[in-house]
């Protein structure tokens, strides 16, 4: 598989493979249990980590049952939103946005490119606290990634096989027949 | 991007609907969330201005539900169209595993059509992608319209790269389904 897009290759047909990313269980676990230790240190109610199409990778919530595929679509969108406002005023990037809310706020900051982390925490916890924390475990999800891209292509090879492609071509027929 | 989650057994790919303002982008997200079996639709999200333009996106999600042991879900996003909107869309289609470009069939919107192949080209270059080898079909909504031009017209101006094109009235749902089913197969044979 490709791990990203600059790496895309050609597949049958003369089409190019999706820059796509396989998440193992081992790493989620991993991932699983940074996101907790976040949500503990920072009293957060939720911690996401999203990729940049919004697509959640993994969530911890303390309580409530949020909707997480649409938190998901509008924290990535927002953030995507953000960077074509840092590039019309000549910023490079920015690399983390707070929206403050009355008793909850968010902190969403990027992680090598490719994946979002998103915070969300009460009045009771102090906004820096949660940016440094935050970039502490930035930093640890960073060495997730990278092995996460090295063992995507094997990982993925076991699943997206000619039964599977076939299968999901015939459901994506019955569901949505006309 | 396409995630695989092996740990919790899940596919999401995200597809962007993309098109001039007015052309039937969120009409035929209306579409499908009315008439897909209920089970595989999630809630309809939009992001509209008060008056129903879009502002951000409309998002809906659907699930295929369990394939081969995986749970295999399509996250559809429209655009706004409106020409002012550009840096809004380029946010949308960051990481898009595949688009469906609706064009409006009648004749004065032909140039401005033209124009919007031309924007989305673009940003999908400065994504790093091209759009020849790219899962991507069209849609000629608007079918019904009385001054609406002739397919073969459409396909000569707009369709160069003769990629899968489907004639619709996404109002009446006719060529809603069989776009959504080009566009979700196109992306996974590309997984």
């Amino acid at each position: 598989m490709a791990a990203w897009g600059e790496q895309a290759r050609v597949v049958e047909g003369g089409m190019e493979q999706l820059t796509n990313i396989v998440v193992s269980q081992g790493e989620l676990e991993h991932i699983a249990r940074l996101l907790e230790q976040l949500a503990l240190d920072t009293s957060g109610s939720h911690v996401l980590l999203l990729d940049k199409s919004g697509q959640v990778i993994s969530v911890y919530q303390q309580s409530g049952e949020r909707d997480i595929v649409a938190l998901g679509a509008l924290l990535a969108g927002a953030f995507s939103s953000s960077r074509q406002v840092a590039e019309i005023l000549g910023e490079r990037d920015f690399r983390g946005i707070l929206q403050q809310g009355v008793q909850e706020s968010i902190y969403t900051s990027l992680i090598r490119e490719h994946w979002l982390l998103v915070v969300a925490f009460d009045k009771q916890t102090h906004v820096g606290l949660v940016k440094v924390l935050a970039r502490r475990t930035s930093d640890e999800l960073e060495h997730v990634l990278d092995r996460v891209l090295l063992g995507s292509a094997a990982a993925k090879e076991q699943v997206v096989n000619v039964q599977f492609r076939s299968s999901v071509e015939n459901t994506i027929d019955y569901l949505f027949r006309d | 991007m396409a995630l695989i989650n092996v740990a919790s057994r899940e596919i999401q790919c995200k597809i962007v609907y993309y098109g001039t303002g007015y052309c039937g982008k969120t009409t035929n997200l209306q579409y499908i969330f009315a008439h897909a079996p209920q089970p595989a639709r999630g809630d309809l999200l939009s992001i509209a201005t008060e008056s129903e333009r879009t502002l951000f996106f409309d998002f809906l999600p659907l699930d295929l539900g369990d394939v081969h042991g995986f749970r295999v879900r399509f996250h559809l996003y429209t655009v706004p169209g409106q020409v002012l909107y550009e840096r809004t869309r380029v946010a949308v289609l960051n990481g898009a595993d595949g688009i469906v470009y609706v064009a409006d069939s009648s004749l004065e919107k032909l140039e401005e059509n033209f124009q919007s192949l031309i924007e989305l080209e673009t940003n999908i270059r400065r994504m790093g992608r091209d759009l020849g080898n790219f899962p991507f079909v069209m849609q000629w909504n608007k079918r019904d319209l009385p001054n609406a031009i002739p397919e073969i017209t459409l396909e000569r101006y707009l369709n160069r790269r003769r990629v899968p094109s489907f004639p619709a009235s996404a109002v009446t749902g006719e060529g809603v389904f069989p776009t959504l089913r080009a566009i979700c197969k196109a992306v996974m044979a590309c997984l």
